[in-house]
C-alpha cells in the first residue's frame, strides 16, 4: 500500500499552524516532500476546497496528481499510508479519538480569537480550559498506563504522539500572534507525562531532521 | 457483535452513526444517560459514545468522538473503502462538514449581533462550499444521486446526517437556520438526500419520523 517513489508538495502559509503534523508526518515517512506558499488569497480558487493545507501526492506514471485537503483528513492519509495509525481498526480508532479531541480544543481557541464580545470570548475561554484539562487528562492516562515511556501507544512513534506534539507546537508557538496569554493558559496544565512526550517525539531519530520554523518545543516547555 | 450508542435522544450529531448502524445490519440500540449525572462515566465526558459488545458478551470496546465513530464503523462494514486514496476523497468531505458545524455553533453561542453575524456569514460560505463539492461530485458521477460509485457510501450517508442536523434539529434553536439551508441547496443534493432516504439498507431508520426529502424543497 507505500508508493515508495511518491513525492510531495504540502500547500500551505509560511507558518506552523495547521501543517505543522503533516510536515512531521512526511518527514517520518521518509518520502521527498516540498512546501509551496501560494499567494494569498489569490490562489484560493485553484485549491480543491478554496482553503489550504493542501497535500498533492506527484504520480510517477503520467497519472494525473492526488490532491486532497483538510487538514486532519491530509494526516490520517499520511499516517495510515506510511503505518504510524495501526491496520487495525480498533487502535486505529483509539488514536484518531484523541485527534478529534485536539481538533475541537482548537475550534475553541479559534472561537475565542475571532469573537468581539466580552462575554463571549469569557465563555469561550472556559470551554477552551474545561478541554484542554479532559485532553490532557486522557493523554497523561495513556502515557501512564503504558509505561510512562513517552509514547501514547506501544513503542514506537505513532500518529497519536505525532499529532500531539504538532498540536502543542501550535498552541504553545504559533498561536500566540492570536492569544497573547496562551502560553499561561497551557503551560502549567501541563503534566511531566506531556512534557515527556513531546521530548520523546523531538528527539526521534526519526523525526529530528525535521527543521520546525518553531525551533524547539522542548526548550518552550521547559522553560 | 452488537452496539450500544450512547447520545442525547435527539438528531444532533449522531444521526450519520445511526444511519451506519442500520445500514451495517448489525444489533443496535440507544441510551439516553442522565446528563449532566453521567458525564463523570464517559470516556472524554461527552457524547456520543460507541460500545461494541463482542459476541462473548464479556469486552467491551468504547470509542468516543462521533468523526472517529463514523469512520470506524463506515470502514469496518464496508462503507468506506478500503483504498486509502478512495477514502481520503470521501473523508475531506465529511470534515469540511464538521467546520459548519462549528460555525453553526458560533452562531449560537453568541451573545454580540457582530460575533452572531461574523459566525453565521461563516456558516453561509463553508456550506455553500459543502453544496459546491457535492454537486460537482453527484454530477461527474453521472447524476444518480450518489456521491462516489454506484453503491451507498459513507459519503453519502453523513451527508444525509449533516442535512438532518439543519433542517430538523437545528431548527428548533435557531428557526431560520433550515430556510437558509433550503435555498441554498442544489437539485443534486436534493436528489442525493432522497435516493439516500429510500436507499434499502437505511429506509428502516429513514423511515421513522418526519421525511427529510420532503423537509429539503422550499414550502
Amino acid at each position: 500500500m507505500s508508493p515508495s517513489n511518491a513525492s510531495y508538495t504540502l500547500r500551505y502559509f509560511d507558518a506552523i499552524g495547521l501543517a505543522e503534523s503533516s510536515r512531521i508526518l512526511l518527514t517520518v515517512a521518509g518520502v521527498e516532500w516540498t512546501e509551496e506558499h501560494p499567494e494569498w488569497p489569490q490562489e484560493k480558487p485553484n485549491q480543491p476546497h478554496g482553503r489550504m493545507p493542501v497535500l498533492v501526492e506527484k504520480s510517477t506514471d503520467g497519472s494525473p496528481d492526488f490532491v486532497i485537503c483538510e487538514s486532519t483528513n491530509i494526516e490520517r492519509y499520511l499516517a495510515r499510508t506510511y503505518g504510524f495509525l495501526p491496520a487495525d481498526l480498533k487502535q486505529a480508532a483509539l488514536q484518531e479519538q484523541i485527534r478529534d479531541l485536539m481538533s475541537d480544543v482548537g475550534n475553541l481557541i479559534t472561537g475565542y480569537v475571532h469573537c468581539k464580545n466580552e462575554e463571549d470570548k469569557a465563555e469561550f475561554q472556559t470551554k477552551f480550559e474545561g478541554l484542554l484539562e479532559t485532553l490532557i487528562k486522557v493523554q497523561t492516562k495513556l502515557l501512564k498506563d503504558n509505561g510512562n515511556t513517552g509514547r501514547m501507544f506501544g513503542d514506537k512513534l505513532s500518529y497519536a504522539d505525532i499529532i500531539a506534539y504538532g498540536f502543542y507546537m501550535n498552541l504553545l508557538v504559533s498561536l500566540i500572534k492570536f492569544k497573547a496569554d496562551i502560553v499561561d493558559d497551557v503551560k502549567p496544565k501541563l503534566t511531566p507525562e506531556i512534557v515527556k512526550l513531546i521530548s520523546t517525539v523531538e528527539t526521534d531519530p526519526l523525526v529530528e531532521k525535521h527543521k520546525s520554523r518553531g525551533g524547539s518545543l522542548v526548550a518552550v516547555v521547559s522553560a | 457483535m452488537s452496539y450500544i450508542l450512547r447520545y442525547f435522544d435527539g438528531i444532533g450529531i449522531s444521526e450519520a452513526t445511526r444511519l451506519l448502524l442500520t445500514a451495517a445490519n448489525v444489533e443496535w440500540t440507544e441510551e439516553h444517560p442522565e446528563w449532566p449525572q453521567e458525564k463523570a462515566n464517559q470516556p472524554y465526558g461527552r457524547m456520543p459514545v460507541l460500545i461494541e459488545k463482542d459476541v462473548d458478551g464479556e469486552t467491551d470496546f468504547v470509542v468516543c468522538e462521533s468523526g472517529s465513530i463514523e469512520r470506524y464503523l463506515a470502514r469496518k462494514y464496508g462503507f468506506i473503502p478500503a483504498d486509502l486514496k478512495q477514502a481520503a476523497l470521501q473523508e475531506q468531505l465529511r470534515d469540511l462538514m464538521f467546520d459548519v458545524n462549528h460555525a453553526l455553533a458560533g452562531r449560537l453561542s453568541s451573545r454580540c449581533k457582530e460575533d452572531r453575524m461574523e459566525s453565521e456569514k461563516k456558516f453561509e460560505d463553508l456550506l455553500a462550499l459543502v453544496i459546491k463539492e457535492q454537486s460537482k461530485l453527484i454530477t461527474s458521477n453521472g447524476n444518480n444521486g450518489l456521491l462516489f460509485g454506484d453503491c451507498l457510501s459513507y459519503a453519502d450517508i453523513v451527508s444525509y446526517g449533516f442535512y438532518k442536523n439543519l433542517l430538523q434539529s437545528v431548527v428548533v434553536l435557531l428557526p431560520d437556520v433550515a430556510d437558509i439551508v433550503r435555498t441554498m441547496l442544489t437539485p443534486e443534493v436534493v436528489n442525493l438526500i432522497s435516493v439516500v432516504e429510500s436507499d434499502p439498507k437505511v429506509v428502516k431508520h429513514t423511515s421513522k419520523g418526519n421525511s427529510l426529502a420532503v423537509a429539503a424543497v422550499m414550502e
